[in-house]
């Protein structure tokens, strides 16, 4: 099927197919005009000649005499002679039939034979002088009509089919008039017309041969220019392009395939485009190459930018009065935005949020070097201005590059919580009081650090009380943009701010990256999005108590935790429920976990908008005091335990309990609403 | 915690007021332990406990079950939180309170 198929569709069996069938059609044109006009002449031909043959006849007979004949009944010796004539001319001429009839006139339909002769090989017998017989058909008919009134000077009927067993042949019919012009009978001539058969079959076979031969010739030579100019080039060049596609690598070139032109093309423009094509291969090998190794410089580049600053959280977990997190997500591999939070010392903690002009590379090698700078100058003390201005007085002195960074930079004393700070152009930070709302704090932009040297930035305070929080960011976040072209804009900033500002700074954090992806969907980041926040925390939310476990530290639990409920305003009633829970879980530990030796205990409380999570932490042995069945409550005094009440109490008292065995501590967490 | 006593022929009366906890049961059960020695009929009155925990109840089902070896036992003036923890644990089932 398969080859077929292939057959079918190859060019040069195409186009010779075609070329033959052309052949074969215009030969039979050919032979259908030659048989028509064969015919055609072979047919003028012998009825002239046939016409002579009767014209000549007629003068053997003495038309005057013809009536005379038939009233003698043809016994006298001028008929007979006129006969033997007749019949002599008949063997001689070769005809079929020589014979005259007197028809009637009257209605032409019926003649009486006076001469008849019969030649040769025919069927004939002749008939007597005075034999009558109907005209053969109409044709006849209208013959002898036209004849005898002088309408034609001959007439000639064909009978080209065998005719009751006589062969095809000519009646060619002539006048035979008186010595008065009078047409007194008819000379027929009857005439075979074998030679029309035996001369058109040769002529036709002859058609045939030098047609087919000529066909065989013309397809031959068709053949031969298409398989040399056609085939074998586009064969060739169908070759190269195959080798090409697989191989990819230069070949010998295809040069002028063709004396075509149009095929030759094909190959000149084949050997130019695997040229260029190796070229532009070649060329994006070594821009592949290149762009990986960029791509691996820039992914080291974008980890040391990463571990620049400050970027594992919780950052200082023993600090319980401040609580900060932040995130940097660059729109490119590296960015130009960064944040940086560190101790000065045990009590001022300074936080720089900054933006350098541009992105990429550029602006993450400025960024790199303003960080360093106003680090390493905050650490050998001083107020936000002035460490600002003498990073600001140092860049200037070498940006060639024109860059420049805006800059935001705040001192918190921890104790007090007062921020100084000074703002170098930057986004105003956001600021939550408790109790309230986010609210843009605005203050005094001064000149973006790098534009020009000598300039005095100045120092202005924020006062931060405990459950504050403050929010800094870079512009890529209020003009983060989705796809439609809208921008986030700081009202929607503020807005999701709010919606999470009871949560912790990681938590407010994760709320805005989280709208932000939703707000700007499939749209490429456009800048850097880097934000910080930072919480003074409230007393009142969490603390954290060590106590040796024993029995004998239950007061200072109790007292521990009652001080924190009533800090807390916590009712009396659920301060006796979580009183009574604490107890049982923590005598549970000072009796059991360390058997008979001592170990502490860690009692962490924290109020989360009136829902308190007590976290008890010990080194003892793992023991899930949850596991423990419920005591049976419907059993009688007698049949009652002692014991085995306090884990059933606190589950009771408590809403949630739950227990995990991690880093070698016994974690017990129950956590109670009061508010 | 503090603990008082009224004795009335072979009935007593124990009043308990403040905390009952691990550190105070102790004391409790050692109080009752001492002095119900020939009585017959303990009445506790938790007028001015506002507290017990686990311990505390402990002591007093250990009582009702010495109790009820050799005479009666009685709860009363039970303040509603502690009755609270007497539903929860079952104790208002076990123990005669009034």
């Amino acid at each position: 099927m398969n080859k077929i198929f292939k057959i079918r569709t190859n060019l040069a069996f195409n186009i010779v197919s075609a070329v033959i069938l052309l052949l074969i059609f215009f030969s039979l044109i050919v032979s259908a005009i030659g048989y028509v006009s064969f015919t055609n002449a072979f047919y003028r031909e012998y009825r002239e000649s046939t016409c002579n043959m009767a014209q000549t006849a007629t003068l053997l007979v003495k038309a005057d005499n013809i009536d005379t004949y038939l009233a003698e009944g043809g016994t006298s010796d001028e008929y007979l002679q006129s006969q033997k004539n007749l019949d002599k001319y008949c063997l001689k001429m070769d005809v079929s039939l020589v014979y005259v009839i007197k028809v009637d006139t009257s209605d032409y339909g019926r003649f009486t034979s006076i001469f008849n002769s019969v030649g040769r090989n025919t069927p004939y017998s002749p008939w007597k002088l005075g034999y009558q017989q109907d005209a053969t058909n109409d044709e006849y008919i209208q013959v002898y009509k036209d004849l005898y009134e002088g309408n034609i000077s001959n007439g000639t009927i064909y009978r080209t089919k065998d005719l009751k067993g006589a062969p095809p042949h000519i009646t060619t019919l002539v006048p035979i008039k008186d010595t008065k012009g009078e047409v007194v009978s008819l000379m027929c001539i009857q005439r075979p017309m074998k030679e029309l058969k035996d001369g058109r079959r040769p002529y036709l076979i002859n058609i045939a041969i030098s047609t087919v031969i000529l066909a065989t010739i013309v397809a031959l030579l068709c053949t031969f220019y298409i398989r040399r100019e056609f085939v074998n080039p586009l064969r060739r060049i169908a070759t190269e392009t195959d080798r090409f596609a697989k191989e990819n690598k230069k070949g010998d070139e295809l040069g002028s395939v063709s004396k075509i032109h149009e095929i030759s093309t094909i190959g000149l423009s084949i050997d130019k485009m695997e040229s260029d094509m190796l070229r532009h291969i070649e060329n994006l090998t070594a821009v592949t190459a290149e762009k990986e190794r960029i791509g691996v410089e820039l992914s080291i580049a974008s980890t040391i930018q990463e571990n620049s600053i400050p970027n594992i959280f919780p950052a200082f977990p023993a600090r319980e009065e401040f609580d900060i997190f932040a995130s940097m997500t660059p729109a490119k591999e590296v960015g130009g935005d960064f944040y940086n939070f560190f101790l000065v010392d045990d009590d001022h903690l300074a936080i720089v949020m900054a933006d350098v002009s541009g992105k990429g590379i550029p602006a993450a090698l400025f960024m790199m070097v303003t960080n360093i700078l106003i680090s390493d100058r905050t650490h050998m003390g001083g107020t936000p201005a002035e460490i600002l201005t003498f990073v600001n007085n140092n860049i200037c002195e070498h940006n060639r590059a024109d860059m420049f960074v805006t800059v935001w930079l705040g001192i918190l004393e921890i104790s007090t919580g007062k921020i100084t700070a000074a703002n170098a152009g930057h986004d105003d930070p956001a600021i939550y009081r408790k109790g309230g709302q986010f609210e843009i704090f605005k203050s005094k932009h001064d000149l973006v650090v790098g534009a020009m040297g000598g300039i005095k930035y100045k120092d202005f305070e924020i006062q931060l009380n405990k459950g504050d929080k403050i929010f800094l960011y870079t512009d890529g976040l209020p003009e983060a943009t989705d796809k439609d072209n809208k921008m986030f804009t700081l009202d929607g900033m503020i807005n999701v701010l709010n919606k999470h500002k009871n949560k912790n700074p990681e938590g407010i954090l994760d709320g805005i990256n989280e709208s932000v992806s939703e707000f700007v969907g499939d749209a490429p980041q456009f800048d850097d999005l880097t934000m910080m926040c930072l919480e003074l925390k409230d007393d009142k939310c969490l603390k954290t108590l060590t106590v040796d476990a024993t029995t004998e530290n239950l007061a200072t639990v109790n007292e521990f935790i009652d001080g924190f409920l009533e800090m807390n305003d916590c009712p009396l009633k659920e301060q006796m429920k979580i009183d009574l829970s604490v107890e049982e879980v923590y005598v549970n530990i000072a009796n059991y976990a360390y058997g008979d030796g001592t170990g502490e205990a860690e009692i962490s409380i924290e109020n989360n908008d009136g829902e308190i999570t007590i976290v008890f932490k010990d080194s003892g042995v793992a023991y899930n005091p949850l596991e423990k069945a419920d005591p049976d409550i419907s059993l009688s005094a007698d049949e009652r335990e002692i014991g085995g009440l306090g884990i059933f109490l606190t589950k009771k008292n408590m809403d949630s309990l739950s227990y995990e065995y991690k880093d070698n501590q016994n974690i017990f967490t129950m956590t109670k609403r009061i508010l | 915690m503090q603990l008082s006593k009224k004795l009335e022929g072979n009935k007593l009366t124990i009043t308990v007021s403040g905390r009952v906890d691990t550190i105070t049961a102790p004391e409790f059960e050692k109080y009752i332990n001492e002095n119900i020695e020939s009585i017959t009929e303990l009445i506790l009155d938790l007028k001015d406990m506002s507290y017990t925990s686990s311990a505390g109840l402990r002591v007093i089902l250990k009582a009702q079950k010495l109790m009820s070896a050799q005479g009666s036992m009685t709860v009363i003036n039970v303040q509603d939180d502690v009755m609270e923890i007497f539903d929860m644990t079952g104790f208002s089932d076990i123990l005669t309170i009034e």
